[in-house]
């Protein structure tokens, strides 16, 4: 079947039906929310176990079973690996993998999907797993990749049942309370687990640093929690967090951060109050300086600016420019160090954040937001997930929600990538759906969705370089040969869902070449 | 013999050719699968045109735009075997208005191709790819032959210059390469005296004439940085109908006369540029602020250079462009004020009357003649298409 931006959906995949997509906004979903499991713990030291190996047999995890993580130490991450190392040594097959995203640093992953201990996974694949399960026939059941909200539905609706939540924690306490802020080596919030820790049949948090009762911000509560392991290592500090994100120094992503701040500038939104979405990229960490930059000169004053938390929106934070951060992942040491001091600075879990099945999530609030993508179509559709030769590479992150959300949505990208053009006739796989994008930004100027006459006619009164966006396309292919295309067979590699749940599109493995 | 050009560096490409191997082409890239047909299909493409057959050629592609590659193979072709005739691609410019908007000239290195990739997308008045003091000399050859296939390759939307090397170091070659590309015009560094402008012009109509190009339709661009550029600013500027716009270099006149860069040290060199500009009805740029840093030290001294009469000024990075041409576009009230006179003027001749005046002033003929001048250039402006930087 063919859904509503005309992708071929099968049925269904895998053992799932499949709900196809049909609009933003135009699915609701229905019925009650899964039930939690009851738990009860009444002994006060009952729950510190000495090593994962004990907590595995502790949860009688075993084989066909689901477990969960987040991903809040990124690419340092060190507690996938240690568990699945252990989930190898006492033999469990089959496992359902469910992480929040998975990182290049996970590549021994690849190791446990050829032995069998894992056989399938539903999250973010960054990198070189990405890369091995597009080859095909590597996973019993296709990937399922949800964006952060769309995963904390997925688990609320109880699409996806729980076995076990490891949740790797910087702090905790014995009696199961953890945070990402303080410790050894801090990463930021870890509510990415909240859900998780709330759903799964057993609750085991990972940390390098046990402290004394109690230990807070609780982002992972004990009420949640059955066990905890103190290891030697969760994660390498190097690779948690950046020490200071660089701006990006060449000229032409320079130059599409300052027309997409001039854009928002120009645009109907930049009023007192005004509130904005940055990411921890080159590109957005610069339109982040400008603006703040922009709103001084204004005399604006921001009610929120939403994260990814960085130093430079904590920046804002202290010159006054915003009055509130919300924080749901912090990228750098500086933004760590705000959220444990700064009032104004104020943690939110994914499901805040993003979670359409709700009365309203924060990303509906936002006015602006930038974004990149690795393609952009001519009906604005995005593609995060899949890279011109069509292998799936990245995760869906919070795009699908902040483009949904926000009254002005922006898609600043280059035209090349090295030879490879970003705007193309039709995206290889539709993450986000064209018509919840409103701007795409160039260095060769800027397309407004048809859609949005009005913003239209606004940027370009203010002198902005508004064009369509196939000339734009038009004026980037001249300077390179065309590219191949891949060719898709039929076996289906990962089915990407939209916020609601239902599947925007399928990742097909690649057969050939035209 | 084995001649290898390019680089590695992101945006290039590596080109082994040897003469006496082969006949053998080797492609590599990232992204073989999708990449590798397009290289193919240049690199045929570009041998073809050069006539070159049977030589062995190793590409290592880096992310290189078309022209980078076809540049890169011609230059190693041409070096491995010296007798082969030069590319001569198509290209269709049309040549640029005389008295257009010169606002920013904005330079970029002729050898850097990660640097000369969307030069075109600053919006600057007039791109100005360098051949002379930012490309060292091992890199001479492969650099004019570069800025040649990113002018055939590139539609500018303003105006793109070339500054090629002085007449007497190897500014001839550059031109007789370059020129191919059809630019809008030729910078000439270091220009002293008619003699200097002259003897470019007249290669200038021997180039064009051999390119099929309307002789004197490229302009030139002398730039003023020695003291004895200084003093022969008049005659320099008077030189040739081609030159449209007099530079000012300020670090090599400061170097020449030994002084320290101050704007009471310039004060003399900047005057008499803009004097000898006009009166040979040529504009007048003012020297780069080398600080990229400093935007409030930019704008200071593009607003110094508008007051003494410059009508633009140079860059080193594009982020300079905007504050540039904000210093050098008509002010809204200078706008207003100058519709206003040219509106009574108009209303003042059509009841027949001699003098003009405004609430009561008379209006003198410069300042009329100032007022027109200054719509003329707003809507000249506003024509490029509004492509603001």
């Amino acid at each position: 079947m063919r859904n509503a931006v005309d992708r071929e959906i099968p049925e269904r995949i895998g053992s799932r039906a499949v709900r196809p997509f049909a609009g933003a906004t135009a699915t609701r979903n229905e019925g009650d929310k899964a039930p939690r499991p009851q738990k009860w713990v009444y002994e006060r030291d009952s729950k510190l176990l000495s090593s994962i190996d004990q907590a595995i047999e502790a949860t009688e995890l075993s084989d066909g079973m689901t477990i969960s993580f987040h991903h809040c130490f990124r690419d340092g991450d060190r507690v996938v690996n240690q568990v699945l190392d252990a989930c190898a040594r006492k033999g469990i097959k089959g496992l359902r993998l469910f992480p929040t995203a998975l990182f290049p640093v996970h590549e021994p992953v690849i190791e446990h999907i050829k032995s069998g201990v894992v056989s399938r996974i539903e999250g973010s694949m960054n990198g070189p797993i990405g890369a091995f399960v597009s080859q095909g026939n590597r996973l019993a059941e296709p990937a399922v990749l949800r964006s952060h909200g769309g995963r904390w539905r997925a688990v609320e609706a109880g699409d996806v049942a729980i076995d076990v939540a490891f949740v790797g924690a910087p702090q905790a306490d014995a009696y199961g309370n953890a945070t990402g802020m303080r410790g050894k080596t801090p990463c930021g919030s870890i509510s990415f687990s909240t859900v998780d820790a709330q759903y799964a049949r057993k609750t085991v948090v990972i940390t390098n640093d046990l402290a004394p009762y109690p230990v807070h911000p609780m982002e992972i509560q004990q009420g949640w929690t059955d066990y905890i392991v103190e290891v030697d290592e969760i994660g390498d500090p190097e690779s948690i967090v950046s020490g200071t994100l660089q701006l990006t120094k060449s000229p032409t992503r320079l130059r599409i951060a300052r027309l997409t701040a001039d854009a928002v500038v120009a645009s109907p939104y930049f009023v007192d109050g005004f509130s904005f979405q940055g990411g921890a990229g080159g590109i957005s960490l610069a339109v982040t300086k400008y603006l703040g930059d922009a709103m001084e000169r204004a005399g604006i004053v921001g009610s929120f600016g939403m994260g990814g938390g960085t130093k430079l929106l904590v920046e804002l934070l202290h010159r006054g420019l915003i009055r509130t951060i919300l924080d749901g992942q912090a990228f750098d040491l500086d933004a760590i160090e705000s959220l444990r001091e700064d009032a104004g600075h104020v943690l939110i879990d994914p499901g805040l954040y993003a979670n359409v099945d709700s009365c309203g999530c924060a990303t509906h609030m936002l006015d602006a937001a930038f974004l990149g993508a690795t393609e952009v179509d001519l009906d604005f559709n995005v593609n995060v997930n899949t890279h011109s030769d069509g292998l799936l590479l990245h995760g869906i992150g919070g795009h699908q929600e902040v483009a949904a959300g926000a009254s002005m949505t922006m898609i600043t990208v280059p035209t090349l990538r090295g030879r490879i053009p970003v705007i193309v006739d039709r995206v290889t796989t539709v993450t986000t759906p064209g018509e919840v994008i409103d701007v795409v930004i160039t260095e060769r100027g800027l397309a407004v969705n048809p859609r949005r006459e009005d913003l239209r006619e606004r940027l370009a009164a203010a002198g902005l370089p508004v064009r369509p966006l196939e000339e734009i396309k038009a004026e980037a292919e001249r300077l390179v040969r065309p590219i191949a295309r891949p060719v898709f067979g039929d076996e289906i590699i990962a089915a990407i869902e939209w916020r609601d749940g239902t599947v925007i599109d399928v990742v097909r493995k690649v057969e050939g070449w035209t | 013999m084995e001649i290898r050009c390019g680089s590695e560096a992101k945006g290039d490409c590596l080109v082994v050719a040897d003469s006496d191997a082969g006949p053998k082409i080797d492609v590599s890239t990232k992204g073989e699968q999708l990449l590798e047909a397009g290289l193919r299909a240049v690199v045929e493409e570009t041998l073809e045109a050069l006539d070159a057959t049977g030589l062995s050629l190793e590409i290592t592609d880096r992310g290189a735009l078309d022209y980078v590659i076809t540049a890169r193979i011609e230059t190693a072709v041409r070096s491995a075997c010296p007798k082969t005739a030069p590319i001569e691609p198509t290209v269709e410019r049309p040549r640029s208005e005389r008295d257009r908007p010169r606002r920013s000239r904005l330079y970029t290195p002729g050898s850097n191709p990660r640097l000369l990739a969307g030069v075109d997308v600053f919006g600057a008045d007039c791109v100005l790819l360098d051949l002379e003091d930012s490309v060292p000399p091992q890199e001479k050859v492969a650099a004019r032959i570069l800025v040649k296939h990113l002018l055939a390759a590139v539609p500018f939307a303003e105006e793109v210059w070339v500054r090629i090397n002085p007449l007497e170091s190897c500014g001839l070659e550059d031109l007789a390469e370059v020129l191919r590309g059809h630019p809008h015009g030729i910078c000439l560094p270091k220009a002293e005296c008619e003699g200097d402008v002259a003897q470019l012009a007249a290669e200038l109509d021997r180039l064009e004439k051999e390119f099929g190009r309307p002789v004197g339709s490229t302009w030139i661009m002398p730039i003023i940085e020695t003291a004895r550029g200084v003093l022969g600013a008049a005659e320099v500027a008077a030189a040739d109908p081609r030159v449209v716009i007099v530079a000012f270099g300020a670090e090599d006149y400061m170097r020449d006369i030994g002084a320290v860069r101050t704007s009471a040290a310039l004060a003399y060199a900047r005057a008499k540029i803009v004097a000898a500009a006009a009166a040979a009805r040529a504009q007048s740029s003012d020297t780069v602020y080398a600080d990229a840093a400093n935007m409030a030290g930019l704008i200071e001294e593009a607003n110094q250079a508008r007051e003494l009469g410059f009508d633009g000024k140079g860059a080193i990075n594009p982020r300079q462009i905007a504050p540039i041409h904000r210093a050098f576009s008509p002010a809204k009230d200078e706008l207003s004020q100058a519709q206003a006179i040219v509106a009574a003027a108009d209303a003042a001749e059509k009841q027949g009357l001699g003098a003009v005046a405004i609430d009561g002033k008379m209006v003198d003929k410069p300042v009329l003649d100032r007022a027109r001048r200054v719509l003329k250039y707003a809507e000249k402006l506003a024509r490029g298409g509004g492509r603001d930087a």
